[in-house]
């Protein structure tokens, strides 16, 4: 969980990750910062993330894409 | 329940304003008393000055796309008026002109053989809704907001600049066909249009009005039977009838650059030479006068140059 | 046909709603689906067998998924990961089998009727062929509903969307007659649920959805409808202008286009209200965004969401680019290798935004045009932010805002001004003077308006502005007015009615938009 907020804290300095729950549908991550954030979270977690999953519920909140990570991990 | 009266009240009370400003936002209000705002609205002729028109020319799209009277005016100075609806049929081309002689005194009527070859009987019914706009009169009328507020603002727009005329910048062409073959099949005019004519004729010989039939160009719906029909009838009551389908060198028309919607109607092209040829068939006979020294058609003179302006910004 | 039209909203509509209102329960569905289809029928004819097709496609295809997944799901049941991981893959590729015939399937009818003119012609040029030309009339909504139809076809086969048994609901999902002619482009998910449940005619969501259409009306007839005639002007012969006259018809273009798509959609939603069908938003205050991506999530939304769903996620992560991506983060690095990932997609996405408004090279470089601008800002946005914290500028500063803003809005009116033009030599030119050519002093104004139109077009505009404003506040408008006394609230009414029939453009003199996005 805190590798992820450095890994988000990296993309956009202005938001306060650990309390933020609207990331994608308050504009927070646009889709670039998205692109960004997956290919660092498949190379530091070593999953691979389809695109099935990236709909705004997965990505609101840091939260939730520490739920995303750990069942992508599990899955493989 | 409750809500169904409260609906019941909205739409009375938005009929009750929507008839205020429909009545407030007539020109002439005099003719409102005799006729009802719905009428005056619909026949564009009613605010005219009385006794001012010289000539009406009624019938359907053929005429509203075929004689522009401002043209007439600028070049000839006689009054023309295009009282034409969209398909009209004869029933309306009836009390069309009954409303103009009412109000007016014209020396010529001009007809549209067309109308005589549409059956009202036979008008689909969703022909009633296209008029679904004649009844909400202030559709037609709307626009004369622009007469009474913001008048700190000086734009001149006076009520009826086109007269009748339809303008549709627009050309799609036509390929020429042979449309006017001679064939041996007759067509009728229907019983109920003959009886309509019989009485506009009569309206004509009341009034001293001279009744000419024209058939303004049209290869899509015109065609020869139509032309030995119409002149059977303009023989039987001796009237004049010119056709510019059959006698094409008055005209000359190019149906490739002088259609609107490739052979149906002219465009502005062809109107223009029709225009013309309609004032100087007036001149030629000495029907009407030249008003445009006349200070009591001033308006007609304001009017064309907002025409011209409108033409040179569409 | 046009929403805009009294044939739709007090013949079409207005029954539909009175017999709607009589119909049991049970049929109530079955009724929008045949007043959508008679509306289809009544505009395409014979073309209906198009539609009919697209739907039984991705119904069967929906169906098959389902039984092959449920195989599946019995075959794994108690087997070991590895041996699990085959037998999904051997399914998946059955699977993909049947999703790729089906794409084809409804891409080719999309391609055919929108696209072989454009096609044929180029190949005509460039071998100089003489192909003969088809000229075909498309089914109406063609572009709209063959984008919903592959969107229920892919969610299916990801398993995000339950394959649906019912074909009276997919058939009404694809012909539902408010968006069959503009959109919004629905995924199935959207009205799913809109369409199960036991919708009715109600008080507050007539006099709601007739209040949602009216706002529609005034955007239409008293905007869009009055900047016709100067627009039509500018754009049919613009060498008769100067530049800044150019600049204020392509900005005038762009206030049009804005009034007349978000009013229809604004008729459409309201239509669906009536019947208590929620229908997903397409616009979001636009000219509030702060850059052309943000644009484009604010703009048209169902469609940029289309894109992004099944177009710049797939490419991006599809293998190939992900191989390309990991060989540049590892021999340059991460911040490059996510640049060149989304430019791949973003060119995808471009490409076929610009040939999906229409086969036009105007298009194609209005596509290209906003993948340039995206591309920029992604690529530039670091050194902004090195330059903004030198300058101690927060992001949040309101007048840097208020500039993105401004700068936005302009670059905007610069696209739908290629969008708009006649043809691409003509974009070039207009775009050129406005460049070479600008003297702010020489505008002429009064072209197809005159100063009366003007104040009315003012006034209109500022009352859209105004609750464009509330509504980015997140202040609900409409509830805010159904709160208010009836005498204020009846007033409004009146006035909005009223207003539009007096002010609207509409009659001899005014010529009407066409409905823009209709022929897509």
């Amino acid at each position: 969980m805190e590798k992820l907020i450095e890994i988000l804290e990296g993309l956009n300095p202005e938001v306060d990750f650990k309390t933020c729950n609207d990331l994608v549908d308050g504009r927070h991550l646009d889709s670039l910062s998205i692109l960004s954030l997956i290919s660092e979270i498949e190379s530091e977690f070593d999953v691979v993330i389809p695109t099935v999953e990236i709909i705004p519920e997965n990505f609101n909140s840091a939260k939730k894409i520490w739920e995303l990570i750990e069942r992508l991990e599990e899955d493989n | 329940m409750k809500n169904v009266l409260k609906s019941i009240i909205f739409m009375t009370i938005l009929l009750i304003l929507y008839e205020i400003i429909s009545y407030s936002l007539i020109t002439n209000k005099e003719n409102i008393e005799k006729y009802g705002i719905r009428v005056v609205s619909n026949n564009a002729i009613l605010t005219e000055e009385k006794n001012t028109i010289d000539v009406v020319a009624i019938g359907d799209s053929l005429i509203y796309s075929s004689i522009s009277p401002m043209i007439i005016w600028n070049n000839y100075g006689y009054t023309v008026f295009d009282l034409a609806s969209a398909a009209q049929v004869i029933n309306d081309s009836y009390k069309d002109l009954e409303y103009a002689v009412d109000t007016q005194n014209p020396k010529v009527v001009i007809f549209e053989a067309d109308v005589l070859f549409r059956n009202p009987k036979k008008v689909p019914w969703y022909y009633k809704f296209t008029k679904l706009e004649n009844y909400f009169s202030l559709f037609n009328h709307h626009n004369n907001w622009k007469i009474y507020l913001f008048n700190f603002l000086k734009t001149d727009t006076t009520n009826n600049i086109f007269k009748g005329f339809k303008y549709i910048n627009k050309t799609v062409s036509a390929k020429e066909k042979d449309y006017m073959k001679k064939t041996d099949k007759k067509t009728k005019i229907p019983e109920n249009n003959i009886k309509y004519f019989e009485e506009m004729k009569k309206i004509c010989d009341e009034n001293n009005i001279k009744l000419i039939i024209m058939s303004f160009p049209n290869m899509r719906r015109w065609n020869y039977s139509k032309h030995e029909a119409t002149l059977e009838l303009s023989k039987k009551y001796n009237l004049e009838f010119i056709d510019f389908n059959t006698e094409t060198d008055i005209l000359n028309i190019d149906w490739k650059t002088e259609s609107r919607d490739g052979g149906g109607h002219l465009n502005y092209v062809g109107a223009t030479k029709a225009s013309n040829y309609v004032g100087e068939y007036l001149k030629k006979n000495n029907l009407v006068e030249d008003h445009r020294k006349d200070s009591k058609y001033n308006s007609w003179n304001e009017a064309y140059k907002q025409y011209e302006y409108k033409l040179k910004n569409n | 046909m046009s929403y805009f039209s009294l044939k739709y909203l007090l013949v079409f509509l207005l029954a539909i709603v009175v017999v709607y209102i009589f119909t049991p329960k049970k049929l109530k569905r079955l009724l929008l689906l045949l007043a959508s289809y008679a509306l289809f029928l009544k505009v395409s004819k014979k073309l209906v067998i198009y539609l009919l097709l697209s739907t039984l496609s991705i119904y069967i295809s929906g169906l098959l998924f389902k039984k092959i997944d449920d195989k599946r799901n019995i075959k794994i049941k108690g087997v070991d990961k590895e041996k699990r991981k085959e037998i999904k893959e051997k399914y998946k590729s059955k699977k993909k089998i049947i999703l790729i015939c089906c794409i084809l399937f409804n891409v080719s009818f999309l391609f055919i009727f929108k696209y072989l003119t454009f096609f044929t012609n180029i190949i005509n040029i460039i071998f100089s062929s003489d192909i003969k030309v088809l000229k075909l009339l498309a089914p109406m909504g063609i572009s709209f509903y063959t984008l919903s139809a592959l969107s229920y076809l892919i969610d299916v086969y990801n398993e995000k969307q339950e394959a649906e048994k019912n074909i009276v609901k997919i058939m009404l999902y694809l012909s539902f007659f408010p968006t069959i002619l503009e959109g919004p482009i629905l995924k199935y998910s959207d009205v799913k649920d809109e369409f199960e449940k036991k919708s009715k005619v109600t008080y507050k969501n007539f006099c709601f959805g007739v209040q949602r259409i009216l706002y529609g009306l005034f955007k239409k007839f008293l905007i869009a409808d009055r900047l016709n005639m100067f627009v039509k002007l500018v754009f049919d012969n613009y060498t008769n202008y100067n530049g800044s006259t150019i600049l204020l018809g392509a900005l005038f273009y762009t206030i049009l286009l804005y009034m007349e798509f978000s009013g229809t959609m604004d008729v459409v939603i309201g239509s669906a209200e009536i019947f208590d069908i929620k229908l997903p938003e397409n616009f979001k205050q636009p000219f509030f965004s702060k850059n052309i991506s943000e644009f484009w999530s604010r703009w048209h939304i169902t469609l940029g969401l289309w894109f992004k769903n099944y177009i710049f996620y797939p490419v991006s992560l599809s293998k190939p680019v992900k191989k390309l991506t990991t060989f540049l983060r590892n021999k340059i690095n991460a911040r490059f290798s996510v640049i060149v990932m989304s430019a791949i997609s973003l060119f995808a996405v471009w490409s076929l935004n610009g040939l999906w408004h229409g086969a036009g090279f105007t298009y194609i470089a209005f596509g290209y045009y906003h993948f340039i601008l995206i591309l920029l800002g992604n690529i530039f946005e670091p050194l902004i932010v090195k330059i903004l914290n030198k300058l101690k500028i927060s992001r949040q500063n309101k007048v840097y805002k208020f500039l993105q803003i401004i700068k936005t809005s302009f670059l905007v009116v610069l696209g739908e001004l290629i969008f708009r033009a006649k043809d691409l030599t003509t974009a070039i030119g207009m775009l050129k003077s406005i460049f070479t050519n600008f003297n702010i002093t020489k505008i002429n104004f009064l072209l197809g308006m005159d100063s009366k139109d003007y104040i009315v077009l003012i006034i209109s505009i500022i009352i859209v502005f105004i609750i464009s404003i509330l509504k980015e506040k997140n202040i609900n408008v409409r509830e805010k007015i159904s709160e208010k006394h009836i005498v204020i609230r009846w007033i409004i009414y009146y006035a909005l009615i009223l207003g539009i029939i007096v002010f609207g453009a509409y009659g001899p003199g005014y010529d009407p938009v066409e409905p823009i996005y209709a022929d897509f």
